[in-house]
């Protein structure tokens, strides 16, 4: 019989900061105008790698971004570095940082955005490494696309979603998905 | 009715040229030091389409990472086979390169954080060429991007890939092949 490969982690508990957010009977969480969205109990010892698919709209321009949690704390150090590839019609450019945070996305305001992001051992007692993979919407159509290391070695059970100035407000849906091994 | 579309596919056996490797329970394999890791019968006609996914570390930062296509256990190490186009994020550069060679490059791993694959292979088990997608985070000063397009012109049928990278050097993690339902 065939394993089921991919599989849809539940929130043991969702915390946000603004209008609404909450766990649908499958898994994926909606959220609706929010500057950040916290996920726990998604990460465990069952997988080592995960998917996060995430539409979204929002209410201005800025960074997604996310932080890995523990316990129902993000980690808010600056043990975050990521490398972003960015394509903007003929002009394509790159940029390598060390934040606070790591960059996934970057919502425009003028339509829908998707990312799948990726993370490689989050629960492991190692650094994380994650990818996303984007299509955002800056005229219309960009590729935002980020790579990120965390360096603690922390074993982290979730993570938050993001605006990084807290300012512009998210709304769409998100499912974290387990890579069965 | 809904099905599921994403199936963990077990290696009907492996080999492997290093300290350790096994398949677990479910069908993912991990390894621990190895310098070539096979993965026999994991493409079959019962998809097209397959994902594998990979984190690990090197035993030396810079070192790349390999893949053969391999038929009945044995590697295709044909010439000029297979052709490659990388993009590369490195800090502000931006880069991108196209290479021909016996074997493809996925990655070059460092040993500064963790990296981890995503290869998505289109159509190894058909008999006609077959093409291949990597996305990575690799830790060079922390974090890099080198992703990775790639076809095979040779129109064999495949069940197994070998992973592997320069002699003398090794990996280790875990990597699990999903079939696609079709």
């Amino acid at each position: 019989m065939a394993t089921n490969g991919l599989v849809v982690m539940t929130p043991t508990s969702i915390a946000y900061s603004g209008t609404s957010a909450s766990i649908n009977a499958d898994g994926s969480v909606d959220f609706s105008a929010v500057t950040s969205l916290s996920l726990n109990g998604v990460f465990t010892g069952d997988y080592d790698n995960y998917m996060v698919a995430i539409r979204n709209t929002a209410n201005g321009t800025d960074n997604l971004c996310y932080r890995l949690r523990s316990s129902g704390s993000d980690t808010t150090t600056s043990t975050y570095t990521r490398q972003f590839v960015y394509a903007n019609g003929t002009s394509v450019t790159g940029l390598r940082t060390t934040l606070t945070l790591a960059y996934i996305n970057a919502p425009y305001n003028t339509q829908s955005i998707g990312t799948a992001l990726y993370f490689f051992g989050p629960y492991l007692s190692q650094p994380t490494a994650a990818r996303s993979i984007t299509v955002f919407d800056q005229s219309s159509a960009g590729i935002y696309d980020n790579a990120s290391t965390q360096s603690s070695s922390t074993s982290f059970d979730g993570f938050t979603l993001l605006t990084e100035g807290a300012t512009v407000a998210v709304t769409g849906l998100l499912t974290v998905f387990g890579f069965n091994q | 009715m809904a099905r599921n579309g994403l199936h963990l596919i077990t290696p009907t056996s492996i080999a492997y040229t290093g300290t350790s490797a096994s398949i677990s329970a479910n069908g993912s394999v991990t390894f621990s030091a190895v310098s070539t890791l096979s993965l026999n019968g994991v493409f079959s006609a019962d998809y097209d389409n397959y994902q594998i996914v990979m984190r690990g570390t090197p035993s030396a930062s810079g070192l790349d990472t390999y893949v053969r296509f391999r038929s009945s256990g044995t590697d295709d190490s044909t010439a000029s086979s297979y052709v490659g186009q990388y993009l590369y994020g490195n800090g502000t550069s931006v880069t991108g390169g196209r290479e021909t060679s016996a074997q493809v490059r996925v990655n070059t791993w460092w040993t500064t954080q963790r990296d981890g694959h995503v290869v998505n292979l289109y159509g190894p088990f058909l008999a006609q060429p077959t093409a291949g997608r990597s996305i990575t985070v690799n830790s060079y000063t922390s974090a890099s991007i080198f992703d990775m397009a790639w076809t095979h012109n040779q129109s064999t049928s495949y069940d197994g890939i070998t992973l592997y990278v320069a002699s003398g050097y090794s990996f280790t993690g875990r990597v699990a092949v999903y079939g696609m339902r079709k």
